[in-house]
């Protein structure tokens, strides 16, 4: 009966209750929007980068990070992966041996980063389908190169071109070869694009003279398991005088920056969103504690208790605020489902992609966008409560009920 | 059997030098079973004396004991939860729920009691039926007339079975047909069920129907009769 109660009161003024729900819905609609339209672009911008290319978490022989050469490399053995493999939330490990080396064609040179990899495994990382944009791909016995397509600009590379490669090998060893193209890539990202030549991970160690030797384990997770937790789990498994365990976070700190230097900008949004959502709330308990003081004092000159009337307020101050919230929550996610992936015009398309990211943002559709921002009303709304609450508590009834 | 006596009342308001004596050394009994009123001209403390004896207003001096339980000594908390479990109250301008249909009135008082839900709604008929509702049970306060709110509000009063009902001018707002119509039922309650009633007015037609009056003049007893 004290929720009945509640909910006709919130009607009294059906105006005002109209004006503060519609308040409270627009806000949690756009937040919702706002942030799985933002989450979903940073999910992106991280798959595109991280998933592609460096995975979430690699593995390396320790010191590799600071000085990245093949001396650093280290041979894991079967049970080593097994381990590694076993840990809840890894879907998979691919292995890589990269080196630095000079590449040269007629009369051009440049330098590169040679990588050996294992072409099937290395596919479910990255869509290498889609990154082909002339020739074959590798395969696991191919002798042959894939090159960056800034490589292949760089050095007029065609299909069955030569590239000769020259560097250091594992302890000091003489490093050379001279190799054909079989495909050229695009790694849809610039940079990447001008350094990167690849071959099959056999090749590379042979032409490394680095025999089961590799430089980069790199972990897949599984989806929605956080890698931070991961790489705890890894380094307690592993001897880490050994080993060095990095998540993309450390590989890769810009990306991070960036994604929380424009996070914290949508966030402000989203403050004042709600802002606007707290006054408009605040303003209406006010009005509504406010007309009512008469009718509080009747109810406790007849008996009814202070705990029960603050109860009530709180009852309807948040089924007022709980209305709004569940339909923001309830239209956003068609809304977001419908809109998702948003795909940009093609000039846009194009600018995205010269930067590197896939110009598609899939939204975050996901129920932990929702169910943070109802709660955040929820507990809003509830904080409004103490105005109230400090009005009944010092309400004497005979100077309520004397107007 | 007293079920009220009062002590020495002193209610003193101070508005800066000037003190008003509001009640003024108030020594007198009830009995279970009377249906007094106070009578006395505007300002001479009839609300006041309502108010402390339904334990809204604390006294500046003496006690107020209802079955031998001093209220003036009860906390804040204790004294709303006593009123409600002891003490009917009906208004001037019958202050019922505007939210809430009569009937659902009745019963809020019974939900804060604890009563069940079955026990609510039988008894919330009863009383309906008892002050000629019954048919308006479904309405909320603002489809009835004051004379039918009023109803109502003495409905809701009785709801808690009370040692006694508390009236401050329960019919300075009605005309003279709801104000007759009202007594009956108020009389019928007292004489069937023994129900007690102190209410307080200025309109002869309600003195002329009480039991026993007592005039106030200025905070004190001026009489004491017993008609
Ligand atoms: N809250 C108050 N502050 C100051 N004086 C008051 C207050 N309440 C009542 N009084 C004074 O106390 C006296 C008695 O008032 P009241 O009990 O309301 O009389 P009645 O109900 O008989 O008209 C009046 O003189 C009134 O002005
Ligand atoms: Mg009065």
């Amino acid at each position: 009966m004290l929720i009945k109660l509640a909910w006709r009161n919130i009607w009294r003024n059906k105006k005002r209750s109209l004006i503060t729900i519609s308040a409270i819905f627009i806000a949690v609609f756009l937040c919702v929007l706002l942030r799985a339209l933002q989450l979903g672009l940073y999910d992106n911008m991280i798959n595109n980068v991280v998933g592609s290319y460096s995975g979430y978490i690699q593995i390396h022989s320790k010191g590799f990070w600071d000085e990245q050469i093949v001396d650093n490399s280290f041979s894991p053995d079967k049970d080593f992966l097994n381990e590694i493999e076993s840990i809840d939330g890894v879907s998979n490990t691919l292995q890589r041996i990269q080196s630095g080396s000079l590449a040269s064609s007629s009369d051009l040179s440049k330098f590169v980063f040679v990588t050996g990899i294992e072409p099937l495994k290395e596919s479910s990382l990255t869509n290498w389908e889609k990154r082909l944009i002339k020739g074959q791909l590798l395969k696991e016995e191919s002798k042959s190169l894939n090159v960056g397509k800034g490589v292949a600009k760089y050095f007029d590379l065609k299909i069955g071109d030569t590239l000769v490669l020259l560097g250091q090998g594992y302890h000091g060893m003489q490093a050379a070869g001279a190799y054909p193209v079989s495909g050229i890539l695009d790694l849809k990202n610039p940079t990447l694009n001008k350094i990167s030549v690849f071959m099959t991970l056999p090749q590379a160690q042979d032409f490394l003279s680095a025999q089961n030797m590799i430089t980069h384990l790199i972990l897949n997770k599984k989806e929605n398991k956080d890698e931070d937790a991961i790489a705890l789990d890894i380094k307690n498994l592993i001897n880490d005088e050994v080993y060095e365990v990095m998540t993309w976070r450390e590989m890769i700190p810009e990306l991070e920056q960036t994604i929380k230097a424009d996070s914290a900008g949508g966030l402000i949004m989203v403050f004042i969103l709600y802002m606007i959502v707290t006054f408009g709330i605040f303003g209406t308990v006010l009005m509504m504690t406010q007309e009512r003081k008469y009718e509080f004092g009747v109810l406790i000159s007849i008996g009814m208790k202070k705990i029960r009337l603050i109860k009530t307020m709180i009852y309807e101050t948040v089924l007022l605020a709980s209305v709004g919230a569940i339909l923001g929550i309830a239209l956003s996610r068609p809304v977001i489902i419908f809109l998702s992936p948003i795909k940009f015009p093609k000039e846009q398309a194009q600018m995205f992609e010269n930067l590197g990211f896939e110009a598609v943002i899939p939204l975050m559709n996901t129920y932990d966008i929702p169910l943070t921002h109802g709660f955040i009303i929820f507990f809003i709304s509830l904080i409004v409560c103490l105005y109230p609450l400090s009005v009944i508590i010092k309400l004497d009834p005979i100077k309520a009920m004397k107007i | 059997m007293n079920v009220i006596e009062t002590k020495n009342l002193k209610k003193i308001y101070s508005q800066g030098e000037i003190k008003v004596n509001a009640l003024n050394d108030v020594s007198i009994n009830f009995k279970q079973g009377e249906f007094t009123a106070i009578v006395g001209p505007s300002g001479s403390g009839k609300t006041t004396f309502l108010n402390t004896l339904g334990g809204l207003d604390k006294p500046t001096f003496g006690n107020v004991m209802i079955d031998n339980l001093d209220i003036t000594k009860l906390k804040a908390n204790k004294i709303i939860d006593f009123r409600l479990r002891n003490i009917g109250f009906v208004f001037q301008s019958y202050n019922l729920i505007p939210v809430l249909t009569a009937k659902e009135n009745i019963e809020f008082i019974m939900l804060m009691q604890g009563y069940s839900k079955e026990k609510r709604n039988k008894r919330a008929l009863e009383l309906l039926d008892a002050v000629g509702l019954s048919k308006e049970s479904k309405r909320r306060p603002g489809q009835l007339s004051g004379g039918q709110q009023q109803r109502v509000a003495v409905a809701r009063a009785l709801a808690s079975k009370p040692k006694f009902i508390l009236a401050d001018e329960p019919t300075a707002n009605l005309d003279s047909s709801s104000t007759k119509n009202l007594l009956d039922i108020m009389y019928d309650l007292n004489r069937k069920e023994k129900m007690t009633f102190i209410f307080s007015t200025h309109d002869q037609r309600v003195i002329d129907r009480a039991k026993r009056v007592i005039t106030l003049e200025d905070g004190k007893i001026l009489s004491d009769k017993i008609t």
